[in-house]
C-alpha cells in the first residue's frame, strides 16, 4: 500500500469514528433518546436515586459527606417502605426541612421507593426500561409516571431541597414535558 | 397556639417555627424530653405525636396537629409503663440523659413487634445513642417488659 492509499484509508476510518460518534447517545438523532437523555439525568441524580435503592438502606452524598454512604442510624426501608418500626422515615423527616443547620430535610409522606424501582447505580438502559414495566414501575401509564413527577410532594421536594443541598437538574415541570415527549417518541431505551 | 400534651389541652404563646422540644421544655415545663443534639441525630428528644414516635427538636411546634406524649404520659393508673418498670428492673440507666428517648423509642417497638428480636431491636434502637454504652441492659430491658406484656 502507498504512502498516499494509508492516508486515504486511515482519513475514512477516522470519518467513520466520527460518524459513529456522532449518533452516540449524547447526539441522539431519535427525539425520544434526547428526551430520554434529559430524564434519565433527572433519575440518575442523587437527590432522586438515594432513595431509589434496591437494597434496604437510602444513600446520603453531598459536599460534607465525601463519598456516598449509607444512611446513618441503621435506617431501613422496613416492610413497608416507610421504614422500621420504632425508627420510622417521619420520626425525623417531617412534612418541611427542619430549620436546623444539618437537621433532617423534610417533605410529606418521607419513604422509600419500592426495591423494583431501583435507579441507584443502575444504567440508563436499565432505569429506562424499569420505567415502562409496569411490572416494576407501580402499574402506570406513562402518561401516569409523568404526571406523578410534575405533581407529587416528595419528587418534587427534589427540585426544591433546601439550603445546602443540590437540586436535581431542571425542574419537575421540564421533566413532566420531556416524559411527555418521550412517551410521544415511542419511549425508546438507549443500547447501554 | 394549643397543644395537647398528655391529655391535657395547653395554650402557649410562642412563635409556630419553635421546635416542639422548646416548647415543652420551656413554655410547658415538661423535662422529660431532652436536647441532645438539636438535629435528630441522637433521639434523646424523642416524644409521640399520635402514637408514632418523633424527634422534638426537629417539628416545628406549628407542624403538630396531632396529639403529644412524652415519657411523663407513660404510666397510667399510679402504675409505671411495663418499659418504664423493666428499666428500673434492668437497672438500665447509667448517667440516664437519654433513657426518656430510649423509653419512648422502646415503647413505640413493642406497639408494633410485641415480642421483638434482636435484630428487631437493633433496628428500632440505633437511632437512639447512648454515651454510657447501657445498650446490652436496654435490649435486656426490651425483653423483660416484652414478657411481662405477654403474661398481663
Amino acid at each position: 500500500m502507498t504512502d498516499r492509499r494509508r492516508t486515504f484509508v486511515g482519513l475514512a476510518g477516522l470519518g467513520l469514528a466520527v460518524a459513529l460518534i456522532s449518533v452516540g447517545p449524547g447526539h441522539a438523532q431519535d427525539p425520544g433518546l434526547d428526551a430520554w437523555q434529559g430524564i434519565y439525568a433527572v433519575f440518575s441524580h442523587p437527590r432522586c436515586a438515594n432513595c431509589h435503592v434496591e437494597d434496604a438502606r437510602p444513600r446520603w452524598s453531598g459536599a460534607h459527606y465525601g463519598k456516598t454512604r449509607v444512611h446513618g442510624m441503621n435506617v431501613q426501608r422496613g416492610a413497608d417502605g416507610l421504614g422500621n418500626p420504632g425508627l420510622r422515615c417521619t420520626t425525623c423527616h417531617q412534612e418541611e426541612n427542619a430549620a436546623q443547620l444539618h437537621g433532617p430535610p423534610g417533605a410529606p409522606a418521607w419513604h422509600l421507593a419500592p426495591a423494583e424501582m431501583a435507579w441507584w447505580q443502575k444504567s440508563s438502559k436499565e432505569i429506562c426500561e424499569q420505567v415502562k414495566d409496569p411490572a416494576r414501575n407501580g402499574n402506570r401509564t406513562l402518561e401516569e409516571i409523568a404526571v406523578h413527577v410534575r405533581d407529587d410532594d416528595l419528587v418534587g421536594w427534589g427540585w426544591a431541597p433546601g439550603k445546602g443541598r443540590e437540586p436535581a437538574p431542571g425542574s419537575a415541570e421540564e421533566t413532566y414535558r420531556l416524559l411527555q415527549q418521550w412517551s410521544a417518541a415511542g419511549a425508546p431505551c438507549p443500547a447501554e | 397556639m394549643k397543644l395537647n400534651v398528655n391529655g391535657r389541652e395547653h395554650e402557649i404563646d410562642v412563635e409556630p417555627e419553635m421546635p416542639l422540644l422548646w416548647a415543652l421544655r420551656d413554655a410547658l415545663d415538661i423535662r422529660g424530653p431532652k436536647f441532645g443534639c438539636g438535629i435528630a441525630q441522637c433521639g434523646a428528644c424523642t416524644v409521640f405525636i399520635d402514637g408514632a414516635p418523633v424527634r422534638s427538636c426537629s417539628v416545628t411546634v406549628g407542624e403538630v396537629s396531632g396529639a403529644v406524649t412524652t415519657i411523663e404520659g407513660l404510666a397510667a393508673d399510679g402504675r409505671l409503663h411495663p418499659v418504664q418498670q423493666a428499666w428500673i428492673d434492668e437497672q438500665v440507666a447509667q448517667c440516664g440523659y437519654c433513657q426518656a428517648g430510649q423509653i419512648m423509642t422502646a415503647v413505640a417497638l413493642l406497639q408494633a413487634v410485641p415480642e421483638p428480636t434482636d435484630e428487631d431491636i437493633d433496628n428500632a434502637m440505633s437511632g437512639n445513642l447512648c454515651r454510657c454504652g447501657t445498650y446490652p441492659r436496654i435490649r435486656a430491658a426490651i425483653k423483660r417488659a416484652a414478657s411481662a406484656t405477654a403474661g398481663a
